[in-house]
């Protein structure tokens, strides 16, 4: 029971400390991919000196995430005289939390047994093998969009409550659009879950290291690759970042909800969005792209289309695992970087009829041509 | 220590879980800015989300929070935000009616606790069977409770429609 613990606490420091790092990290590499799109050579100018010498630490810009957050640590934390302080102080958190508590139910591996990976381990452990998630549950999909849609009323409530027109109108954008493409979100991945028969991510993850045709790996995106451009799409939309970014367009709103907030409580909402670039490669790898295994691979080792297999370690299969799955995420976080840079913004009226006029559709015409397949094929 | 914390665990938790529902089911009762209000309302739809999960039934408590929660209360969220009821006949921090609702609760809930609660059968715990997932959820959804979900959502169009009407009503009363 103990060593239940023991293992659970692990699996949140490591799920925290990930989420955490991809916060940091995509703040450097936005700027610098940025950098190296529009042929600059980007942020290099923050450095660490090593103390009595003349040796500067540059590493090409990392140090800048750290100036970053040193500034909103020191700060003035600003307070605007509201009308309703209580929900103006609680909104960063509403907004905050739930993008954390997403990533509970994402997969980042396969089944963990200490024992087969030092023997000592074994003593305390048994032979006990638990999934490398940190809670497994039979709705997980489910759990994904009730925490999801959280973050829409933490928006609302922090321009609602700064007692500024510009964060209303910014929480009024907020709003709707988030509405509008949760409910396109939804509709894509319901498309998987008829081809899968389950709402487990765990399952699905399983479900896809299989093949189709003999040689092609079994990923979402092979069967479903019209519904993988809908979600990043949607998901990207449902995030507010550019060309989706109405709720804070900063030549129109300032910064939109978020202007009354100053220092660490503005530095909330900034990593809040980061953080949430990384959980949307989380789920897109996990949906789409065989989440934690490399094609071909599962849990057992490589079972490669001409029949041939190859066994692995359990170690190695771990580390590969847990890899694999920071690679998959990085990409597709990088990806999400690429359009950010790449598409000029939206008009506000553009973005809701996108949503309803194309998207919808679109969605709902996918999910129809599925169905008739899987039923088409079952029976 | 440790070991007899954890087996009890699952029951603190979800003590701890129904207080907190039931203190932000109070709060909503008896706090009267609307957008407090719609908070409690959210929090203590959160923590029943919590006690369902506590319970075994994840998806329940999925449900409870995605359609709650993401559907219903960012609609009222999203009205309060945009009516801005900031009127100063809301400014009185708790209701009128905060004392004798106190103790007609305590009165009640004294009444419930005599006559009832020592009748209750105790629920023998991991008594459930099988747990209830959403495979079974579903096909008994679909079998034998569509109807009953198809007449509730009848009854939201009836109220769709009538609120349709009442507007409809007050406009032509401004008009002529």
């Amino acid at each position: 029971m103990i060593a239940d613990l023991v293992i659970a606490l692990l699996f949140i420091g490591y799920a925290i400390s990930v989420l955490m790092g991809f916060g940091t990290i995509l703040t450097w590499v936005e700027r610098k991919q940025a950098a190296v799109m529009s042929d600059r050579i980007g942020a290099n100018r923050a450095y660490i000196r090593i103390p009595f010498t003349q040796v500067k630490l540059v590493w090409w810009g990392l140090f800048h995430g750290m100036a970053d957050g040193l500034k909103m640590l020191l700060k003035e934390d600003f307070k605007p005289r509201t009308y309703d302080w209580y929900a103006y102080a609680v909104a960063p958190w509403v907004v905050f939390t739930p993008v954390l508590l997403v990533f509970a139910v994402v997969p980042f591996g396969g089944n963990l047994t200490p024992a087969a990976l030092w023997a000592p381990l074994g003593e305390w452990f048994g032979d006990k093998s638990y999934p490398m998630q940190i809670a497994r549950l039979d709705a997980g999909l489910l759990i994904v969009f009730a925490f999801s849609g959280l973050t829409i009323i933490g928006a609302m409530l922090a321009g609602w409550s700064s007692s500024n027109k510009f964060s209303l109108l910014g929480a009024l954008r907020a709003g709707s659009q988030m509405i509008s493409y949760e409910l396109v979100l939804g509709l894509t991945v319901l498309g998987l879950i008829l081809i899968y028969g389950t709402v487990d991510l765990d399952a699905m993850v399983r479900h896809q290291s299989g093949t189709v045709l003999g040689f092609l790996p079994a990923w979402g995106i092979v069967y479903q690759p019209f519904a993988a451009t809908l979600f990043l799409a949607a998901a990207i939309a449902e995030n507010k970042r550019i060309p989706f970014d109405l709720p804070e367009a900063e030549s129109e709103l300032i910064a939109g909800y978020f202007t009354e907030y100053s220092a660490m409580k503005m530095g909330l909402f900034m990593f809040a969005e980061f953080i949430e670039i990384a959980i949307i490669g989380a789920l897109f790898t996990t949906l789409f792209l065989g989440g934690y295994n490399l094609p071909w691979m599962s849990d057992a080792g490589f079972a490669l289309p001409g029949g041939a297999a190859v066994a692995m370690p359990h170690g190695a299969v771990v580390v590969t695992q847990l890899g694999t799955f920071l690679l998959k995420v990085f990409v597709v976080c990088s990806f999400q970087i690429l359009i950010r840079w790449t598409l000029p913004r939206f008009r506000y009226d553009q973005v809701l009829t996108f949503a309803w006029k194309f998207m919808l559709p679109l969605a709902v015409a996918n999910l129809c041509v599925t169905a008739v397949a899987v039923w088409w094929i079952r029976s | 220590m440790i070991r007899d914390f954890l087996a009890h665990l699952d029951t603190l938790l979800l003590w701890g879980f129904a207080a907190c529902a039931f203190v932000s089911a109070s709060l909503m009762l008896v706090l009267r800015q609307p957008m407090r209000v719609a908070l409690a309302l959210v929090s203590c739809m959160v923590f029943l989300g919590g006690v369902y999960g506590l319970l075994g039934v994840h998806f329940i408590a999925a449900f409870q929070v995605l359609i709650y929660v993401g559907a219903v209360m960012v609609f009222m969220v999203y009205a309060i935000m945009l009516l801005d009821p900031r009127d100063e006949s809301a400014t009185a921090k708790y209701s009128k009616l905060l004392w004798p609702g106190i103790i007609g609760f305590a009165l009640l809930a004294e009444a419930l606790a005599v006559g009832y609660w020592n009748d209750l059968p105790h629920a023998p715990r991991g008594a459930l069977g099988e747990p209830f997932d959403i495979a079974r959820f579903s096909t008994a959804f679909l079998t034998e409770y569509w109807l009953h979900f198809e007449l509730t959502s009848v009854l939201l169009l009836v109220a769709v429609v009538a609120a349709l009407a009442v507007i409809q009503e007050n406009r032509r009363h401004e008009r002529g």
